[in-house]
């Protein structure tokens, strides 16, 4: 599973000379250290599972556990993917929550308050989820304003908006062709809405890896001063991170609509920290130091598992904030270490 | 003590013994000693990657070396690692290479970082008695800073001013608690001082050793070290390879300790300020780029890619183009290429007017003091100066620089190697070959999908084609030395087969080796019909590569230095003539 993409594996091709710089004796773990790193969590992930199996066996190794975990946290990891455009650009988008649940509660007041068909509301909903992201890519861009901050404060904007349309009422009775399309209907014993998440995965892997866009965005977000001098449109590129971030968030609202055939005000906000959590554990693994999409579907599932498993074993909700709090931790000092091993590093 | 051959009686000031450090598989350190009396000034010499700021960073403790080494400052042992933040109390003082200054601070704020002059422990900082003291510290120095500026709108010189007072007043106030000795640790402090402001240094640096402190000078300026050092300890591949008497030491003999024997004349002649005439064309001078030439032919992409290819044409005995036109007259090129960039009125930042007209396969430098413009001016046409006017022509484009961006400048055959490496050339974190190649990315999409595979051949044969060592362009570009990632720098707009090729201090901070490759990658792309403009403060490497030279004072084309063949002296002449003739008709317009 892992990529290859920077060819940090051996570059000197077989039976080729030693180099030059005299490095002839570099063990095996130094050669293959970053395939390990790239391997922990996936073997973490399977770790737990063989851990969690053995200990309830009849519960948690169960097809229909699997399917489960797998179908609920679609809107998760759809959220997931949303971030790491911007995330690679260097911006953070703190709004994709509330947006998420913005975009479910239009959906559901269109379609149940208004009468509108299901498919013109998702069409609605995904155009809000736009032009929120452009809202926050132009300010961002056009007055040059920390995303953090702004974000912010949209994100509590689209919350409002959320609960305003709501009239603080859960909206239920959504067309059940939505949940059909999205968490009845299964393949693989999955409900399906695992595998729309799935190709959004690939997309995003395929944008970021194997475009030339994906590549601009790691100096964007490295260094805009050399991204600037190497004439990509910085601006431009951050704007259409927002726009993506948006777009991918208003998905993860549809399929929270389906999943559970209602909205209600207030959500979206608790799938902030999960998603950043994940995309940060996402720098450790598959190809460490980058936020990168298959290491953030491998994550959100890896804590979803980590939940689900606590749960059986007996554990109150609040244990779902405490593991999520704790892996945000670990995963961003994990990231910080096999971004530097470069021993001191304190800048 | 085993103080056998010194007559000194006192501790030496710094003792480093055995000191070992390592990156990974490189060994950047192999058991060093290093010893520095009181009142002496130490030059350490070296390539870059030969460990000398890893050993400077040992010392302000921000690498731990290997176990085994040992430290005394003074005579008093200390503990390695060196704790962070430690070094000012056991009486080192640093001014490190990047200045180690906080640019949003106040001068005052940095000057005082780590201590303060009233308020101590809890009591509320009294600021105006700071600002009191800082101007007091600045009077003694005789330099002139306004205590209350933030340090980033400082000029680079200014800054540099800053760091270099800081660390001696660190050092006096160390020393003036009563104890014996300490150590002042300057990292390439001429890189960012003009030649007026290196002889303030000078005399800093001598009342320093005066004071019976010790000195560690840290240099690729051969000039400034004969200038200060009484030793020179050199380095090569983490091994000290020379500790010698400045007195007894000639030029060459440094040349050699420092390159081990892979320099040719030109090199040589840059190095001891001495050009000598007939060595200036040495083709030996590109040791590397010609035998990998002909490997690189046939995977190139095209032949204008290959800065390698002219290598044959280097061979010994063949007359260079350039030596074809090398009676030139005064300030006009002989080579009659046609013009490839003309610029009128240009102005911006610093710049104020400036025309001239670049021709096809010459090297045209640029000399002027910091300050005087120059430095704005490839950045003014690249079209990364913003509110710069002016009009230019190159190739298909005539207008107004304003209609410019870096993007647009690139498409019309523009390419800029710039002269903050760190912060506006490369992305430190990822791979060389991604550094590379991301200005051609869209020529390796195979199937809508780029393919690293090819990126990753590409970037091999790069790293073949300028020797950039390790050859493993999957390395992130921080793992490279400073050199390596120069030649990064320059292949990556090289790949662009420019036209116009707008170089600032593109050899700064980098080792004599790299130093003349860089000139003959350079030299040949100009015999493949580009257009290059040199803008450096280093008047000995324009005085050795350009084929013509114009002086800038005071944002404007002050004139032309008559040549070819220039010299370091006739072009420092030039420049502080026109400098001092700019300042007079600007106090004249003033009256």
């Amino acid at each position: 599973m892992t990529v290859d993409v920077e060819g940090a594996a051996p570059a000197a091709p077989p039976g080729a000379p030693p180099s030059r710089n005299g490095e002839p004796g570099r063990s095996w773990f130094a050669r293959h250290g970053r395939l390990l790193e790239s391997a922990m969590l996936p073997l973490a992930f399977v770790a737990l599972v063989i851990g969690f199996g053995i200990h309830s066996p009849t519960h948690f190794l169960t097809l229909r556990n699997f399917s489960n975990i797998f179908g609920s946290q679609a809107v998760l990891f759809v959220l997931t993917i949303a971030l790491l455009v911007p995330l690679t650009n260097g911006d953070l988008d703190l709004s994709v929550g509330s947006l998420s649940g913005l975009v479910s509660m239009i959906v559901a007041v269109l379609n149940v308050n208004d009468g509108i068909a299901i498919g013109w509301c998702i069409v609605i909903g995904l155009a809000v989820g736009l032009f929120c992201g452009a809202v926050n890519g132009l300010i961002v861009v056009r007055f040059n304003v920390n995303p953090f901050i702004i974000t912010l404060g949209t994100g509590t904007v689209f919350s409002g908006i959320q609960e305003w349309l709501s009239k603080e009422q859960t909206i239920v009775g959504v067309s059940a062709n939505l949940s059909n399309w999205t968490y009845n209907k299964q393949l693989l014993s999955i409900p399906v809405e695992f595998w729309y998440g799935i190709v959004i995965m690939l997309i995003a892997w395929y944008v970021l890896t194997f475009t030339p866009f994906g590549q601009r965005a790691l100096f964007v977000g490295q260094s805009r001063e050399v991204a600037r001098l190497s004439g990509f449109n910085v601006p431009r590129m951050r704007l259409q991170g927002f726009l993506i971030a948006g777009f991918v968030a208003a998905i993860s609202g549809v399929l929270f609509v389906g999943t559970t055939g209602s909205a209600s005000p207030g959500t979206g906000t608790d799938l902030l920290l999960p998603a950043y959590a994940a995309a940060f554990l996402s720098l450790t693994t598959i190809q460490p130091g980058r936020f990168n999409a298959v290491g953030a579907g491998l994550s959100v599932y890896f804590l979803a598992t980590g939940v689900s498993g606590l749960e059986l074993l007996g554990a109150q909700d609040y244990v779902q904030s405490l593991f999520y709090g704790v892996v945000l931790v670990i995963a961003v000092v994990v990231s910080r270490l096999v971004g530097r091993r470069v021993d001191r590093g304190w800048r | 003590m085993d103080g056998a051959a010194r007559s000194s009686a006192a501790a030496p000031c710094l003792e480093l013994r055995g000191l070992a450090k390592r990156f990974g598989a490189t060994r950047a350190l192999a058991g060093v000693d290093l010893r520095i009396e009181a009142g002496e000034v130490v030059a350490l010499l070296g390539e870059n990657g030969s460990g000398k700021s890893t050993l400077v960073k040992v010392l302000a403790g921000y690498h731990a070396p290997e176990p085994g080494g040992e430290l005394r400052v003074s005579g008093r042992p200390v503990a390695l690692p060196v704790p962070l933040d430690a070094y000012r109390e056991i009486g080192l003082s640093f001014v490190f290479q990047d200045l180690g200054l906080a640019p949003g601070l106040s001068v005052v704020e940095n000057l005082f970082v780590g201590r303060r002059v009233h308020g101590a422990g809890r009591r509320p900082i009294r600021w105006r008695s700071e600002r009191r003291a800082a101007r007091a510290i600045f009077e003694r120095y005789g330099v002139r800073l306004d205590p209350e500026a933030a340090v980033g709108e400082l000029r680079p010189t200014a800054q540099a001013l800053l760091a270099i007072v800081r660390a001696a007043e660190e050092l006096r106030e160390f020393r003036a608690g009563a104890a014996e000795g300490g150590v002042l640790v300057l990292d390439e402090p001429t890189v960012f001082l003009p030649e007026e402001e290196k002889v303030f240094l000078f005399d800093l640096v001598r009342r320093v050793a005066a004071d019976g402190a010790g000195v560690l000078f840290v240099s690729h300026d051969m000039g400034a070290v004969r200038e200060i050092a009484h030793r020179a300890v050199v380095l090569r591949d983490g091994q000290k390879v020379g500790d010698v008497a400045m007195a007894d030491t000639s030029d060459a003999e440094l040349v050699q300790l420092v390159s081990g024997h892979r320099l040719g004349a030109e090199a040589v002649a840059a190095l001891v300020g001495q050009r000598s005439p007939e060595g200036a064309n040495d083709p030996r001078q590109a040791p590397e780029a010609a035998p990998s030439a002909p490997q690189l032919a046939p995977g190139a992409p095209g032949p204008q890619l290959a800065p390698g290819a002219p290598g044959p044409r280097l061979a010994p005995g063949a007359p260079g183009p350039r030596r074809a036109h090398a009676p030139a007259g005064r300030g006009e090129p002989v080579g009659e290429g046609e013009v490839a960039l003309e610029v009128s009125r240009l102005a911006g930042g610093r710049l104020r007017d400036v025309s001239l007209r670049l021709h096809a396969g010459e090297i045209l430098g640029v000399a002027g003091l910091l300050g005087s413009g120059s430095e704005d001016l490839p950045y003014a046409l690249f079209g990364a100066l913003p509110g710069a006017s002016g009009h230019v022509r190159c190739g298909r484009f005539s207008g107004e620089v304003s209609e410019l961006d870096p993007r647009s400048a690139q498409r019309i055959g523009i390419a800029l190697v710039p002269g903050d490496r760190k912060g506006q050339g490369i992305a430190p974190e990822l791979s060389v070959a991604v550094n590379m190649l991301s200005l051609v990315l869209e020529r390796f999409v195979r199937h809508g999908a780029l393919s690293h595979r090819a990126i990753r051949r590409t970037a091999e044969e790069r790293a073949e084609t300028y020797d950039i060592r390790p050859r493993q362009p999957g390395l992130p570009m921080s793992a490279l030395s400073g050199g390596n990632q120069q030649k990064v720098v320059l292949a990556r707009w090289l790949e662009l087969a420019p036209r116009v090729l707008l170089a600032h201090e593109p050899t700064q901070g980098v080792d004599v080796a790299t130093r003349a490759q860089v000139h003959a990658f350079m030299r040949a792309r100009c015999r493949q019909g580009a257009a290059i403009l040199w803008v450096s403060t280093d008047f000995d490497e324009l005085a050795s590569v350009c084929d013509r030279i114009l002086v800038c004072a005071g944002g404007e084309i002050a004139g032309a230095v008559s040549g070819p063949p220039f010299t370091r002296d006739r072009i420092t002449s030039e420049v502080y003539t026109a400098a001092a003739r700019g300042r007079a008709d600007r106090e004249e317009v003033k009256v």
